[in-house]
């Protein structure tokens, strides 16, 4: 809803998002990356001078403090001048200026050439687009870091690297998985599909969108650039666990101010999700109808709205310790060390979910479409996502259960934890009913889409171990870790955002995809991701701890083998950026709807309009009547359909 | 509908949502934000909570002995950010009536309170006799007044924002949204401030 | 119908004997040389059997659609219209539901058995700091090492300590671990069956040298515990 301000009265301004002819100087004050370039470094100066002019008032000795100086002017107002110089603010600059706003002309809307995804865009299927290339970039740039650990495990002590820089390595591919690419990747494209999915024309605040997109890249800089730091990357793991992470080099501040920028962009694309969701539903769109990756958005984006404020509040506490001689985690001082953690996991085990719900959405989608049947026990699917927010916001000290918290919360948060199971179970058990006697269309999604459900069974299993205290206590902070959220994070979310890129490719280029190449892809991916986690449950089990450079001999050889089937893990994504680059510029003209799904986003061009529908469609019934004779989901042009029922 | 959507056509502009709920996408985006800030004061009273209730090491007196808590200045401070309160509701109906002199003066105070409330909160800070470095008890104290401190000024800033549009001749008793949401926020920033004070100062 | 669920049935065997296979060839677990540890083990073999028949249930139901009912991709017929099935969708959240609180009982059984120490144990202080491990024995003495040794079949008692950051103590084959946490006192039991030298590991990321931050412990007749203490009193 590019939604009209009715507040002011519209004067006539000139359009925005026109490329600046004619002398350079108009380029370098026109909203662009050039002037994003320098206004982010005006944004330093000034946080530079407002921290030696405050500091020199009130007298703090020493003057400048390199690590004030980076937190305050390269992490905040460097970014925020860049945001400002990129053109995210102008309109809302105007607004409360109590200016004239200019009318919405949608010059900042839509992609004509390429040029228009390096720009503040307002259209959610270029911010789509935006999200899924920078976050594949990101999960390059982290599984080049897998890369490089892998080949120092290959065998036991130290040989490529030095101890701060493996750590570094680990925490920081730890973090850009986690923050810059799989819960990005899936808002990316949540953002290109559920628009479209519930007949809305845009998002409800396109330019809070926008605004959400540029944040991302702010923060994954950051976690990269830590490595420039001096002492090197931060090293205390992503979970940045205090006292460790408030004796660390200068690297920390990074993790700590990039996990803000990073969480301020997932609460603010969720809150656009859930108000869309709640306000735009086209007509006869009810919530028994939406389809399931609609459902799947609405109740991450309800996690990510009430949960990501602790990891902010946890990152700002490290930080004052770190800067402002606080002592929140310090015991000497009166701090308790183990409120981080509980802090820290009251967030991040919903983030589980946050990184697991829009997948579940994602193969619901495929496998139904796929299957040719409708969804088995659709309610049902429905309601446990809702079971599993809810059940998600009462487990994290399962994190915890070696810790050292309370005995009393071990066994509370043990029968918690086993609980999601139910819910999980009942969404794999529905998937694998949808298969049954459908007509099966093995297509690369499809094959993604099976190999997630048979790799998340293995990954909840091992999940049902660790749930269990016992085992807990003699699995936990080992390679069965490791193992276990690679299953679930890589053979669950992973495999899952392939499967939606290879779904929706089609549909955001109007091209489609290699698939003989993309079948390659998925066995290449299938067997080597196997190949390399599931040892790591053994060597876990057997005595090798996770975060470690070092290890005892015994595990050499696994450690190889492992390292060896990582090199082939990585390889194989070379065949995915070759299959989707060469396709997006070649491949043959994609149908409108080549998998004769029902859902809203297949029933109009690919790629779609630049406003998704002439006429919003009238929603007639359920996304996933395949094989009900008659059935329809919408109308598309309920007008001309009218005209002709009179004519 | 149909001489409506040729309009569409013609323009090559978006085609108007369906309106799905009865409430305002702007009001319930600004809810739940709100909900998002609830959760961030969550974080910090959850870290109040470990250093004062759950930490084995925390003192019997709280605050430790020398130190004490400003308790009556931040009480008066508490009565000028409520009244506010009162002055924004008023600005808010007056404008919906149509009455500018009583919007105009009613967002002046709000703007004057909130601003007294964040100087008096300043020099509270440079004489409350402790500093950031001296306990975890200070940790929570300047977290949570200066976590609210910061939400006043950005408050503050949107007030800023109304003041200005409504002096420039903005909002009527049709469009007073960007008066309304502001206005959230506030009342928001003042419901927050009086737990913020029952559990720093009070308890 | 009959042949399809004689065949469904034949590849979930399958599935069920290649995953214990896997689950039995390998020995997955170290050797228990702990009590608790022999309990830990019980459990795990519990989840062990559960997982088998979840997976093969799963795989079988796959891998059958999936080989027949495979479509080539330019068949256009649509499947039938199933929406769902009551009785089903109950059995499948019951069985499961039943499955995880068994599983809950018998680890909160566990967890408490694992928990109680009984009468005079042998108190142990676990010290942890960056990066080494140190120990110390109050009953016999104020002496430190950097040797864990207990006597074999005594119920040992570890009291945890933190001087810098968070570390966490752990014996593979004791299968006992936890975290020695800065400002807070935290322990755990064992009590060693079997006598050998095994290794303590630090499994808490606690900085740079986190992965060598390794010890011994010695599991010894009381005779040799006896007399290992009185030299170090010495």
């Amino acid at each position: 809803m590019t939604a009209t301000r009715h507040d002011t009265p519209h004067v006539e301004y000139p359009v925005h998002f026109e490329p600046p002819h004619g002398p350079t100087w108009k380029l370098f004050f026109a909203p662009g990356l050039v002037r994003g370039g320098w206004m982010a470094g005006a944004g330093f100066v000034f946080g530079t001078l407002l921290i030696l002019v405050l500091r020199s008032w009130w007298s703090w000795e020493p003057v400048w403090n390199t690590e004030v100086v980076l937190a305050v002017a390269g992490m905040v107002t460097a970014p925020i001048g860049f945001l400002g110089g990129i053109g995210s603010f102008d309109y809302w600059l105007y607004y409360i200026s109590g200016r004239p706003t200019r009318p919405e002309d949608h010059s900042g809307h839509g992609a004509r050439s390429w040029r228009d995804y390096f720009r503040v865009n307002t259209d959610h299927k270029v911010i789509g687009i935006q999200y899924l290339v920078t976050t594949f970039f990101f999960f390059t740039v982290g599984g080049l870091m897998a890369m490089f650990f892998r080949a120092e495990l290959a065998e036991p002590g130290l040989q490529f690297v030095d101890s701060q820089t493996f750590n570094g390595l680990v925490s920081v591919h730890a973090t850009l998985m986690i923050f810059l690419f799989i819960i990005p990747a899936f808002a990316g494209l949540a953002n290109f599909a559920v628009p479209l999915m519930l007949g809305a024309p845009d998002m409800a605040f396109p330019r809070l969108n926008a605004l959400s997109f540029w944040l991302l890249p702010i923060a994954g800089i950051m976690f990269v650039a830590s490595f420039l730091a001096p002492g090197g990357a931060f090293g205390a793991g992503w979970t940045g666990y205090a006292p460790l992470a408030e004796g660390q080099p200068l690297g920390q501040t990074f993790f700590n101010m990039g996990v803000q920028w990073a969480g301020a962009s997932s609460i603010l694309t969720a809150l656009n999700f859930l108000v869309t969701i709640i306000t735009m539903r086209a007509p006869g769109m009810t919530f028994w109808r939406m389809p399931l990756l609609v459902w799947a958005n609405f109740t991450t984006s309800l996690l990510v709205v009430i949960a990501t404020p602790f990891i902010a509040g946890s990152q700002f506490f490290v930080m004052f310790d770190r800067i402002m001689h606080t002592s929140f985690f310090t015991p000497e001082n009166g701090g308790y060390v183990l409120g981080y953690q509980h802090i820290f996991w009251f967030y991040s085990h919903p983030a589980v979910y946050i990184m697991m719900l829009p997948g579940f959405g994602i193969v619901s989608e495929v496998i139904s479409s796929m299957s040719r049947k409708p969804i088995f026990g659709y309610r049902l699917m429905a309601l446990s996502l809702m079971g599993i927010l809810v059940l998600g916001f009462s487990v994290w000290a399962h994190h915890m259960f070696v810790a050292g918290m309370a005995d009393w919360l071990r066994v509370p948060m043990m029968i918690t934890t086993l609980l999601i199971a139910i819910p999980t179970g009942i969404k794999v058990f529905s998937w694998v009913a949808t298969l049954w006697r459908g007509r099966i269309h093995l297509t690369t999604p499809m094959l993604f889409a099976l190999g997630f459900v048979t790799m998340f069974v293995i990954g909840g299993l091992s999940g049902i171990y660790l749930g269990s205290v016992p085992i807990d206590i003699a699995a936990s902070d080992t390679y069965f870790i490791v193992a276990h959220i690679h299953y679930v994070l890589f053979g669950g979310s992973v495999f899952t955002i392939f499967a939606g890129v290879y779904y929706w490719f089609p549909k955001m280029t109007g091209r489609m995809y290699d698939e003989r190449l993309g079948r390659w892809h998925f066995w290449l991916t299938f067997v080597s991701f196997n190949a390399t986690f599931f040892p790591m449950h053994y060597v876990g089990l057997r005595g090798m701890p996770r975060r470690v450079f070092d290890y005892e001999e015994a595990f050499g050889d696994l450690n190889f083998f492992i390292t060896i089937a990582s090199f082939v893990l990585g390889a194989s994504f070379i065949l995915f950026v070759y299959n989707i680059v060469t396709s997006w510029v070649r491949g043959p003209i994609a149908d409108s709807n080549p998998w004769r799904a029902h859902t809203l986003e297949w029933q109009v061009s690919s790629p779609p309009p630049i406003f998704n529908f002439d006429e919003i469609p009238q929603v007639v019934g359920g996304p996933y009547e395949y094989g009900v004779p008659g059935a329809r989901h919408a109308i598309m042009s309920p007008a001309k359909e009218t005209a002709e029922v009179h004519a | 509908m149909t001489a409506h959507a040729e309009a569409l056509h013609e323009h090559h502009g978006p085609p108007e949502a369906n309106q799905s709920s009865r409430v305002d996408a702007r009001t319930l985006g600004m809810l739940l934000f709100i909900g998002s800030e609830i959760m961030l004061f969550g974080s910090f009273f959850a870290a109040y909570f470990f250093v004062r209730v759950v930490n084995p090491g925390a003192p019997d007196h709280w605050p430790p002995e020398p130190y004490h808590f400003p308790v009556f200045v931040a009480g008066v401070n508490t009565a000028i950010l409520v009244t506010s309160s009162f002055t924004m509701h008023w600005a808010l109906q007056s404008i919906k009536r149509g009455q500018r002199a009583g919007f105009l003066a009613g967002m002046v105070l709000t703007f004057l309170m909130g601003l007294a409330f964040l100087l008096t909160q300043v020099i509270e800070y440079l004489n409350v006799g402790f500093n950031t470095g001296d306990g975890a008890f200070a940790s929570v104290f300047f977290g949570l007044t200066g976590l609210h401190g910061a939400h006043v000024a950005v408050g503050l800033s949107l007030l800023l924002m109304v003041t200005i549009r409504g002096f420039r001749g903005h909002f009527s008793p049709e469009h007073h949204h960007g008066v309304e949401l502001p206005g959230i926020y506030w009342h928001f920033v003042d419901v927050m401030w009086i737990v913020v004070y029952a559990t720093v100062y009070l308890l | 119908m009959r042949k399809g669920i004689v065949q469904l049935v034949a590849i979930g065997v399958v599935l069920g004997v290649l995953a214990t296979l896997v689950a039995v060839l390998f020995q997955w677990l170290p050797t228990s040389a702990s009590k608790e540890f022999d309990r830990i083990q019980d459990i795990y073999w519990f989840a062990t059997v559960m997982s088998i028949a979840i997976f093969s249930l799963v795989g079988a139901v796959v891998v059958y659609s999936v080989w027949k009912w495979r479509v080539p991709l330019d068949d256009d017929r649509d499947g039938p219209p199933i929406h769902g099935h009551t009785g089903l969708e109950i059995a499948w959240t019951a069985v499961p539901a039943i499955l995880v609180i068994a599983l809950g009982i018998v680890s909160a059984v566990v967890m408490s058995q694992n928990g109680e120490a009984g009468n005079r144990p042998l108190e142990v202080k676990a010290i942890g700091q960056q990066f080494a491990w140190r120990f110390e024995y109050g009953d016999y003495g104020d002496f430190q090492t950097g040797e864990l040794v207990l006597p074999v079949g005594r119920e040992a008692r570890f009291t945890m300590e933190a001087l810098d950051v968070i570390h966490s103590f752990w014996v593979p084959n004791f299968g006992q671990k936890m975290d020695a946490v800065p400002g807070i006192e935290t322990s755990i039991l064992v009590t060693p069956t079997r006598t050998g030298e095994f290794a303590v590991v630090c499994t808490e990321l606690c900085g740079l040298g986190h992965a060598t931050m390794r010890a011994k412990a010695r599991v010894v007749s009381q005779a040799e515990f006896d007399q290992w203490v009185a030299e170090k009193r010495a």
